[in-house]
Formats: C-alpha cells, structure tokens, sequence
C-alpha cells in the first residue's frame, strides 16, 4: 500500500507528515548549525560536542512544535478538527468544557510531550558520540531544570489560547457570551499580568518548581513576596480596564454618530494623563531596578529605540525598506568623532558634543537626501539592494580610510557629553552600571523625538505617506509628489541614525567599524517589523522586548550563549511572530486594516514589495 | 461653442506605444463650464487620452495646453502628474482606487490638503499654519463629503463602502484638489440605475454650483446622452465624430464603430 492510499488517523494525510518532518529536520539543522561552538564552517561539530546540551534539543523541539503547529493549523483551517455542531454549546458550562476540550489543544499537547520524548532519545542514544555521555535519566533532568521548559511553556499559552479563540469565534454567536464579557476581559488581564509577571525577568523562577510560589517561603525573591509581581498583575488589570472603556465608548460612538477626528481615540486630556504618567514611570522607575535591569535599559534599549523610531519612519510610515540604515549611525558617530578631535584629521575647531548633534543631524539628513533623490525612483527590492550597498561602502570606507578614520583598528576616544559653563561643570559618565545620567540623556533626546514623530504620523505628511503607501498612482493623482515625500521619509529617518549615532559614540568613547556592519541595520529592521511597522508605541515595545531577550542571554549565559547567537534566536522569534502576529507586536491602526485588506485580496499590505502596479485603467 | 475661451485645447495629439499607436492625431477642444463626454468602443484609446491630458503619459507629436484661467496657459507635455493636478486638472480612474485602509473623511482630507503648504517641521512642532492648514482640510472635507451625500460615512473605511459610495468618494477626493476640471473616467461602471440618477445628479451639480469642467469618459449611452453637451467619439486612437448628442447618435460612421457592420475599416496605425 503506497503512502497516498493509506488511512491515517485523526484526519492527518501525508501533507501533515511532510510538514512535520520537514519542520522537524529544521530543527535539528538549525541545532547543528548554530550550536554554541558551531557555525557553518564547522558543521557537526555542535552535535558532536554537546548533544547532552539543552541548546541542541531545544532546537529540535522548535522544528518539532512548528510542525505540529503547523499541521493543527492546516487542519483547522479545513476544517477536518472543527468541533461536530451538537457540541457548540450554549451553556456556560458546556462552553467551559469545550474550551478546556478544545481538540486540536490535546493533540497539539501530546505531540509536544511524544516530540520530548523523542527528542531526549535522540540525544540518549547519540550519546555515546560523546565522551562524557548522560544517561536518558539525567538527560531528563537537565531538561526539566533548562530554560527550555519555560520557553516551551511560553510558546504553547499563546498557541493555545489562539486555538481556543478561534475556536469560540467560529462557535458562539458574538453577542451574549461570557468569554466577551467585560468581567472577563477584565480577568485576562489581571492572569495576562500574572504569567507576564511569571516570565518577566530577573525573577523568573530559575527552574518552575512548585516550591518557588510558595508564600512565605525563605527567599525574598519568592515570587509572591516580590513586588512587582503585583505590579504586572495590576498593570494587567488596568489594561483590561482601559481596553474595556475604549470599547465601550467606541461603541457610544458608534451609537450616536457624532463627528469627531479620525484617530483621536481618547480625550485630549486623558492622554495627557497617559503620557504625564509613562514619563513619570520611565523617569522614577529606573532608579528603583536592579543591576540587571539597569544595565538592559542602559546599556541595549536607549540607542536601539532611536535607532528604531527613525527607522519607523522609513519602513512603517513610507513603507521604503532600507537595508543600509546604519551607514547614517556611522556618519553621526564619526562625526562626532571628528568634531571633538578623536580622528587623525583635525577640525578647525574642537567643539562640546551637545553642538555636535545639530551638525550630525545636517551630515546625515544630507547623506539621506544624497542617496535618496537618485535611488527612490527604484522600488521594493531594488531599493533596499541599493542601500545594503550604501551601508556597505560606508562600512568599507571606515574600515580603510585608515587616513581619516583610523581603520579597522577603531580610533577614540570620542568626546562625551558635558556642560562646561560659568558655575556649572557636569559630564556625563559613561560608566557602564550603576549610573543613570546616559539614560536621562537618551530620554531627554528620545521624548521629543517620539512626540514630533507621533504629531508628523497624524499630519498632512503622515497621510501623504499613507497614501503613497496604499496606492502611489492615486496619490500622484491627487497632486502628491512621491520623490519628494520619499526623500523626506529618507532623510528624517537618517537623522534620527545621525543623533542615535553621536550618543552612542559618546557613551563607548572608542568607535570601531565593526560595530558599523550590515547585521546592525537587519538588527534594527528586526526591531521594527517585530514591534508593528508603523506604529510609535510598537516599535517602542518591539525594541524594547527584543533588546531584553539579548541582555537576558547575556546576563543569564545560560547554554553556552555567545553574542552572535542572538540572530539565531531573533530568527525563532521572528518566525513565531510572522505566523502568528504578521503585523507586529502593536501594529497601527492603519497597518492593521493593510493586513486585512491584503487577506481580502485587496491590494498589498506589504509596502515593503512593489506598489500596485499596472495600467491606470 | 465659444473659441475664445477654452479649458483643454488638445492639438494632433500622437501617442505611440512601440509599433502600435494608440492615440492618432487626436484634437479635442473644451470650452471653459462645458460637460464633454468622449465615448468609443473598447480600445478606442479613451483612457490612454486621459492620461496624456494628467501627464502619466507623454505623446510623441502634438501639443496640450490646459487654461486654469482665460488668461493663463499650461503645457501638459512632458509636466510629471503630481504638477498636472496641482495646475488644476482632477481625475478618477475606471476602477476603484481609494485608499481602502483609510476612512472615508481621511481619503477626501488627504485630496484637500495635498496642495497646502506644511511641511515636516511645521507638523512637527504644530506651527500656526499647520492648525490653520488642519481646521481648514477639516471643514472642507466636511463640505465636500456633505456635497457628494457621504457625511454620515465619514468614519468607514475605504473598502467597506458599497460600490456607488465609492465612486461618490473618488469624485469628492478628487474635487479635494480644487479642480478647474474634472476627468472622469466611466464613473457610472458597475453602478445601479438609481445610482446612475444619483451620479447623473451629482455631475450636473458639480459643473453647474462649483464650476468645474467634466471630461467624461462612459459607455451608458444614456448618462452621457442627458449629461453631454457635446461629444467625441474615438475609434482606433482616432477621432471620427463630434457634435451634440442628436447628431452624433444618427451619424452613420459611429453607428458603424459601435456596431462593426463592415469588415473593411482596417486597424489604423
């Protein structure tokens, strides 16, 4: 009997198993590829060396979980594991069994555990490749004391929970159900803010034993005695509460039919409560964090989140990709190199950092221009080809005008901030823990930016770049000129580079082409599409989150990490958010009806592809 | 037809795509106010018209010259399409192209504010001219949504309006630009009967309470019969009629291009 004719049970058919299998030798090709001594010029070598490590396995589930995950969805899609009709129950009850029933969930569970398991033996029985092997025993152990877990665990809620949902949209009718209830909006948040509390480093548990909830346990990180337990669990309910009223009020809105301004959401002075109370928190709460914290905010957030907002306006807003955005990084911070006397020519006058930023503001807004007027006629591809290989001859040039820029080797230092008036000497200290005063730099530099931003996004400008987004023939046709609006997206966003470039310089004092290179600008675009292309307050999360996750590598060095593993990681990330989050981690509005759009077939929501084309019929 | 004052003044226009040649010699003249409606069968070279006179496209021989005012003058050739419209000229295409991720008021807004004046630092910093330039958009957006019978759609999105809203949006959007003439191409497509009154309606009023031109492009014979004042009709890029409706619907050679009873006329160009 051929593999086409054979029954399979629950509905699978080969397809399934080509996904999974596919999916699974993923994994493991990603595991011996990318092991923490491994790259690709030494394949196996991983696998060989460390099969008793959690990173190896680690992988191989993922490839495995995506498999599963992707065959639940294929198979919910079609409707094979839908829910027979007598079981869509109106009761509250029923409708509790159903979701803690929810079919494709139980499977998806079990193959995740036979996924373990199979796992682990592999690992057991490669063993004896290995000089010190472990036993399936111990394997098991380290597995259930790793990392792993937890991220596994982190992996399936959402998964989960998706399942569930759709599974309600499609069962209930919408009007009436407790699932849509504001008690229960208000009840996932309040669980939301006690698993993000769970997860939310550095007290995450080191293992997810049961012991480590316990109340009044010996340590004062036990879970429940720590503080901010009960912030996240708070913050959690106030979001649903807050996600509660502006839907209730869109609906008042709805019912009355009253004009108001597109966009405007909330009342002018409730935002400004909103906003009065985020700068509060980012200014006091800092102050208040632990090592940890402080290094991740200092050391990774800051210049990532400027980087990023000016990046926003390229990618989210135009919907230009531009792939050699940290050539302009570069330019500000030689810039600043050269202006305070670091670089082996002179300029004709030294000058106070503060007064360097106007000056890289200019070089690199007129290095955007520059490259802009002849390139922006391109498209999609081809622009961002053009500029990977800006940022490419900006990297090379560095590297080797070893006359201007001392090399490769790196030149500094570079001056740092400071004020030198009459009475008054402060300079920033770039100590690397333990002070503030960079952050409150940053802030001070970043708080504007994002409120001129967020007023450009909702101006003439704003829309002007929507509309070329959306259809850039209709917008010629409404007298936009789209070289124009281009250039300035271009040019707004490379100053933004140029500013995060001269603090960064300042920060670090020592500047080396190295840190110069292509995989910054990728980092960044990562930063972007992961928060929400076009949306302030996403790219915000988005570079805040994934930041974290480094810093947490790096602080934790848990499996061997290494720096440049972190693409690695971003790479699974990216792929979870691409299959379940597509528009990013809080898209904009505008964005969010792209998608949509793009799902309906109506035009393109990717403006990083080609706008629509063809004859202007 | 006064002479003196015309709107487009269209001389021997050529327009070649390669070997084939789509426009032929083409003259076309509108008066200043005037409704003229350009019919002809599929492929006639109608739209490829249109978009020499909004500079998408530029033709080979000929000459186009557009009159915002009687004593002022525009050569279309060779102007980039964003200039076009900016001197006055306003179009809608044959098929839908709003902006469908956003809402009605913003698609119109966007058309009434493209030839303001602020800048990326003006809306930045929320300058004087850039509030003026917002409260300004606003209200003229409120009136034009008014004006083409969509105000209580203001808040829907582009691609959740029923077609012959759309169509309505794409006139208000273009009217936005504050045209001296309006280009429409076959607004009626794909409409309803009680829609096409509404549009016939909308049409006349547009010309006759805002004074703007209409070049028209449509195939409902009877919406262009009892809007048009005046007619050209295109065969294979060429022009082989003119005249008010009565005439051109007894004139044997468009009976002819509509109908094809001879196999004889050849493929000009």
């Amino acid at each position: 009997m051929s593999i086409n004719e054979r029954k399979w049970p629950l509905g699978l058919d080969k397809d399934d198993l080509r996904l999974a299998v596919t999916c699974f030798f993923g994994g493991l090709l990603l595991a011996v590829m990318t092991g923490p001594e491994g790259n690709l010029s030494s394949p196996g070598f991983a696998f060989q060396h460390s099969i008793f490590s959690s990173h190896v396995y680690g992988f191989v589930i993922f490839g495995l979980l995506l498999g599963a995950l992707s065959v639940t969805r294929r198979k919910s899609k079609m409707g094979v594991w839908e829910l027979p009709v007598s079981l869509r129950l109106v009761t509250v009850k029923e409708k509790i069994r159903t979701l803690t029933n929810t079919y494709p969930a139980i499977i998806f569970g079990v193959v995740a555990f036979i996924a373990l398991i199979a796992a682990l033996l592999v690992a057991d029985f490669t063993g004896p490749l290995v000089p010190n092997k472990l036993s399936f025993g111990q394997l098991l152990h380290q597995f259930v004391n790793s990392r792993t877990y937890g991220y596994i665990s982190i992996a399936e809620a959402p998964l989960v929970i998706r399942l569930v949902r759709t599974r309600l949209k499609k069962s209930t009718p919408a009007q009436g159900s407790i699932f849509s209830s504001n008690v229960a909006t208000v009840i996932y948040g309040l669980v939301g803010g006690f698993l993000f509390a769970l997860f939310a480093d550095p007290w995450l548990p080191p293992r997810f034993r049961w012991s480590y909830f316990t109340f009044g346990g010996p340590s004062n990180n036990a879970f429940f005695h720590h503080w901010t337990t009960y912030l996240w669990i708070v913050m959690g309910g106030l979001l649903a509460g807050r996600y509660i009223f502006v839907k209730t009020s869109d609906i008042r809105r709805a019912k009355t039919q009253r004009f108001r301004r597109p966009r405007a959401e909330v009342s002018a002075s409730t935002r400004f409560v909103m906003y009065a109370g985020c700068l509060f928190v980012a200014v006091e709460a800092p102050k208040y964090l632990n090592a940890f914290w402080q290094s991740t905010i200092y050391q990774q957030i800051g210049i990532f989140v400027l980087l990023a907002i000016g990046l926003n306006v390229v990618i989210g807003f135009a919907g230009l990709l531009d792939l050699g955005y940290v050539a302009f990084y570069a330019l500000g911070a030689y810039t600043n190199a050269y202006f305070t006397g670091a670089l082996p020519i002179h300029p004709p006058f030294i000058l106070n950092t503060f007064f360097v930023v106007p000056i890289a503001v200019i070089v690199a807004m007129l290095a955007g221009v520059l490259l802009g007027l002849p390139t922006l006629r391109l498209r999609g591809d081809y622009l961002a080809i053009v500029t990977l290989g800006f940022g490419e001859i900006v990297y090379v040039l560095i590297s080797n005008l070893t006359s201007v820029t001392d090399g490769a080797g790196g030149t500094g230092p570079a001056g740092g901030f400071s004020i030198n008036l009459p009475g008054i000497h402060y300079a920033w200290s770039a100590a690397l823990t333990g002070d503030l005063s960079y952050y409150y730099l940053l802030l001070g530099f970043m708080v504007p930016i994002l409120f001129l931003f967020t007023s450009l996004n909702n101006s003439r400008v704003g829309r002007s770049w929507a509309a070329i987004r959306e259809d850039e023939v209709a917008a010629t046709s409404l007298g936009i000129n789209p070289l124009k609006y281009k250039v300035m997206a271009f040019a707004i966003g490379a100053s933004t580079s140029g500013v995060a470039g001269v603090l960064s310089s300042a920060k670090l004092g020592a500047l080396f082409p190295s840190d110069f290179a292509l995989q910054l600008s990728i980092f960044v675009v990562i930063l972007v599409i992961f928060g929400g292309m076009g949306s302030i307050v996403g790219v915000l999360v988005g570079a805040a989150f994934l930041n974290w996750v480094t810093q947490y590598l790096i602080f934790h060095s848990f499996i061997d990490y290494q720096d440049a593993d972190k693409f690695m990681y971003f790479g699974a990330l990216l792929i979870l958010a691409m299959i379940f989050r597509p528009q990013g981690l809080v898209p904009s509005k505008r964005r969010v009806r792209e998608f949509e759009d793009e799902e309906a077939g109506l035009g393109s929501a990717d403006a990083l592809g080609t706008a629509v084309e063809g004859p202007l019929s | 037809m006064s002479t003196d004052d015309l709107i487009f003044d269209v001389r021997d226009v050529t327009l070649r795509f390669g070997g084939v040649t789509s426009l032929n010699n083409v003259s076309i003249q509108q008066s200043r106010g005037e409704i003229l409606a350009v019919i002809g069968p599929n492929g006639a070279g109608k739209t490829s018209l249109f978009n020499c006179l909004t500079g998408v496209y530029t033709p080979q021989v000929g000459e186009i010259i557009f009159h915002p005012s009687q004593d002022q003058s525009v050569s279309i050739m060779g102007r980039l399409p964003h200039k076009v419209t900016q001197a006055g000229v306003a179009r809608t295409f044959q098929t839908s192209r709003m902006f469908n991720a956003l809402t009605t008021f913003e698609n119109v807004k966007i058309g009434v504010e493209a030839r303001h004046k602020t800048g990326p630092i003006g809306a930045m910093l929320h300058l004087p001219r850039r509030n003026r330039e917002e409260r300004e958009s606003d209200q003229r957006t409120l009136e034009l949504l008014a004006f083409v019978g969509l105000e209580h759609r203001m808040n829907t999105l582009a691609d959740s309006l029923p077609y012959g809203d759309r169509r309505r949006l794409e006139i208000a959007r273009a009217l936005g630009t504050n045209p001296k003439v309006l280009l429409l191409d076959e607004p009626a497509a794909g409409t309803n009967p009680s829609e096409k009154l509404e549009l016939t309606d909308l049409i006349r009023r547009i010309n006759q309470e805002m004074g703007v031109s209409i070049l028209l492009i449509e195939h409902d014979m009877r919406l262009v019969m009892s809007l048009a004042e005046r007619l050209y009709v295109l065969n294979f890029g060429e022009v082989i009629a003119t005249g008010p409706p009565k005439e051109i619907q007894e004139n044997p050679a468009v009976i002819t291009a509509y109908l094809g009873t001879t196999e004889t006329e050849g493929v000009s160009g």
